[in-house]
């Protein structure tokens, strides 16, 4: 098939162009061309996959702007709840939605069976500026662009700002001051936090802060990197805190967690900006006691933060309307009545530039004692290590260090052995898949 | 001649609806999960877009031999045999048990009891497994609750024993019941004249029991220890559910776990299907080995 690959301008001229260099071919679609564009006047109807709450507002106020591109919202499996399983399926059957919601790390997984559009060749680049840089980073591989930014975690702490006062114990500012407030907060027969061994995107969040970098490109090869000293840092501190039984190990999100919070039997989340909805959810009776703070750091004379979770709106293969399908992900992501329309269903932190100042975000919480928790998430969206990439097989990494973590925290192994088998098995993994891979 | 070829048409018409559905829905399906696991994905260096084009070629045994050499496959193998070694035993005695106590000549209230034990078959495993869920975490469940009152202290899912024995409950309590109405309705089926001249004999209800009872269900036996055999193995729904909450619930938990954790999680369809492949030779190999047994041990 042709490639095509075009830039800035010109889109429409070489839109037309293609369409009919099809019509010359016998107008052949075999999910490849994807570029059609919308003859004047003509009405399209574009299918959208996101579970996303507050979505659906964005989408009415983009439908009732837009008549002649009407956005459909159909399915709203969240991806790792078998979203994603259903988008491979649904682009191998040519049935696939044209536009979907897809976490940052997904994104290289749909690029193995070349399932998204490359945006750049309908001028993705245009719009780049309107996005923070590290994570136009994360929407691009090699020289393509697969997806418009939407939302990340830049992360902080959350802690019970009246029992910390009652207790006497100072917001931590480093992780050894966090240890140590952790055995304050056990003499009063409460845990500072969970290690939830089943979810270890956020143990992830915590060694990229540390500098670590775990995935990469070298050439025409994937480098992994996982056991590197900075991880094995953060998974042995977490090791001592479990040995020492200062904290818990129930999962997050889960009803005991709940409970915990609920009840003041754990004081503090070092979690993402959209924890903040959670622990409402949570802790409804503990409303207003709480307060935001950094997140606790290695090396104070250079603060750094990470990012938990991340999400952005990719064009899938197949889709016959790329180029309206890419416009309305920019405005979607972008302008800020949609964006005050995302904030409201908690969708994380936006991932367009300046999007804080005026929005829905700049405000005290009366969760948080009227505190404008949102300053906190600023800085820490400005220390976050741009680095960060990922590679096919994140889910496969992932399930390695949750099993692996799982039975530590029964007893058997540790996180530090967990995160060096992980570093092995993500090599394998990756060869697998019969793809270059080294460690 | 002519009644012969219509009751021959009534019968097609009968089956038709039957071999349909047996067809499409099982063998179809089936015979492309075997078609599928025979199939890989071929790249080359970081396999992104069109220069490491992705086609899928055939792999012979390559998936068969990767799937075995997990070793979390082989332990989630482990596991499930070792679950039907403990439940096979509990199963069939608590379901021989309560058919037994509902036979009983002194049996009261037959119908009330008989529907009670078979309701929990009602509840789908996704919300048995749910419902015991909440019972099962501290803090949460009022069961624990009470029992940390009275100085018992349980934690059903806080290490991999107890949650071994936690599922165990829940696969029993959902399918005992079935089972029991299979023997139920075989008991029922035993000629009353053989009690009649059991008791002029001089038997007492144990007796009856052991000589008339028992070895006339034998059939009914059999034929819920196989489907105990074949559930047990194809574990999947329960410990699905209640991963997020037991540490000891890894994502190759079970068989049937695994392939879906690479199916649907890793997006590797032709593992999930060798591991499936797998998995079905390994039931069906113990549930044909147990009828041998069984047979032969008839035939002696």
């Amino acid at each position: 098939m042709m490639r095509r690959r075009y830039r800035r301008g010109g889109t429409a001229l070489a839109a037309m162009v293609l369409a009919l260099g099809l019509t010359a071919c016998g107008g052949s679609d075999n999910g490849d061309d994807n570029s059609s564009a919308k003859k004047p006047g003509e009405k399209i109807e574009l299918t959208f996959w996101s579970w996303v709450p507050g979505v659906d507002k964005a989408v009415a106020l983009w439908n009732s702007q837009n008549p002649d591109v009407q956005v459909k919202l159909a399915d709203k499996t969240v991806g790792s709840q078998g979203g994603y399983a259903k988008m491979h399926a649904a682009v191998k059957a040519d049935k696939a939605p044209d536009l979907v919601q897809m976490e940052y790390q997904n994104i290289p997984e749909f690029l193995l069976d070349d399932e998204l559009v490359d945006l750049g060749e309908y001028g993705a680049d245009d719009v780049a500026d309107k996005f923070v840089d590290w994570q136009w980073k994360q929407v691009s591989y090699g020289e393509g662009v697969y997806a418009i930014p939407q939302a990340s975690g830049p992360m902080g702490l959350f802690y019970r700002k009246d029992l910390f006062e009652k207790w006497g114990i100072q917001p931590p500012t480093t992780w050894p001051e966090f240890k140590e407030a952790a055995k304050v907060v056990r003499e009063h027969d409460a845990y500072i936090c969970t290690f939830p061994p089943g979810n270890s995107a956020w143990f992830t969040a915590l060694a990229w802060q540390n500098g670590a970098n775990w995935f990469g490109i070298d050439g025409d090869t994937w480098t992994v990197d996982i056991d590197s000293p900075e991880t094995l840092q953060v998974a042995q501190f977490w090791d001592e805190m479990v040995k020492e039984d200062l904290i818990k190990t129930v999962g997050d999100f889960s009803e005991e967690w709940n409970k915990d919070l609920n009840t003041g039997k754990i004081v503090s989340w070092p979690t993402a900006q959209w924890g903040d909805g959670v622990l409402a959810a949570a802790a409804p009776k503990t409303e207003g006691k709480w307060a935001a703070a950094p997140i606790p750091q290695w090396d104070p004379s250079n603060f750094m933060s990470a990012n938990w979770g991340g999400s952005s709106t990719a064009v899938l293969k197949g889709t016959d309307h790329a180029e309206e399908a890419m416009e309305f992900a920019t405005w979607l992501n972008s302008d800020p009545e949609s964006i005050d329309l995302l904030i409201a269903g908690a969708y994380g932190w936006p991932a367009a530039k300046d999007a804080l100042e005026g929005s829905a975000l700049d405000r005290p919480y009366p969760f948080f004692g009227g505190q404008e928790i949102n300053d906190i998430f600023v800085e820490a969206d400005t220390a976050i290590d741009v680095n960060w990439g990922w590679i096919p097989t994140v889910s496969e990494t992932y399930a390695h260090l949750n099993d692996g973590f799982q039975k530590a925290v029964d007893g058997e192994g540790s996180f530090v052995e967990t995160v060096k088998e992980a570093q092995q098995q993500t090599v394998e993994d990756l060869e697998a898949r019969d793809l270059n891979a080294q460690g | 001649m002519s009644i012969r070829r219509s009751e021959r048409q009534a019968a097609t018409g009968f089956l038709l609806p039957f071999v349909f559905l047996y067809l499409f829905v099982f063998v179809l399906p089936i015979g492309y999960a075997a078609y599928q696991s025979f199939l890989k994905t071929e790249r080359s260096g970081l396999g992104l877009g069109a220069s490491g084009a992705a086609r899928t070629v055939f792999a012979g045994l390559d998936n068969y031999r990767l799937a075995l050499a997990k070793p979390e496959f082989i332990d989630g193998m482990v596991r499930v045999f070792g679950f039907a070694l403990v439940e096979v035993p509990l199963m069939i005695g608590t379901a021989t048990l309560l058919a037994l106590l509902l036979d009983a000549a002194s049996a009261r209230w037959v119908p009330l009891f008989r529907s009670s034990f078979f309701l929990p078959y009602g509840v789908p495993g996704v919300i048995a497994s749910i419902l015991w869920g909440f019972l099962y975490v501290p803090n949460v469940s009022p069961i624990v609750e009470v029992l940390g009152h009275v100085g018992l202290n349980l934690d059903p899912l806080g290490s991999s024993t107890a949650t071994f024995w936690s599922l165990a409950n829940i696969v029993t309590w959902e399918f005992a019941g079935y089972n029991m109405l299979i023997l139920v309705a075989q008991l029922k089926a035993i000629d009353n004249e053989l009690y009649e001249a059991a008791r002029i004999d001089g038997a007492n209800a144990w007796h009856e029991i052991r000589h008339i009872k028992l070895p006339l269900i034998r059939p009914a036996i059999v034929l819920t220890t196989i489907f105990t055999i074949i559930g047990t193995l194809q574990l999947f729904a329960e410990p699905f559910v209640l991963k997020g909450k037991s540490t000891a619930i890894d994502s190759s938990y079970t068989p049937n776990l695994a392939a879906y954790t690479q199916a649907f999680t890793n997006n590797n369809q032709h593992l999930a299907a060798a591991q499936a492949v797998i998995l079905a030779l390994a039931t069906s190999l113990l549930s044909f080995g147990f009828l041998y047994l069984v047979g032969r041990k008839a035939n002696r």
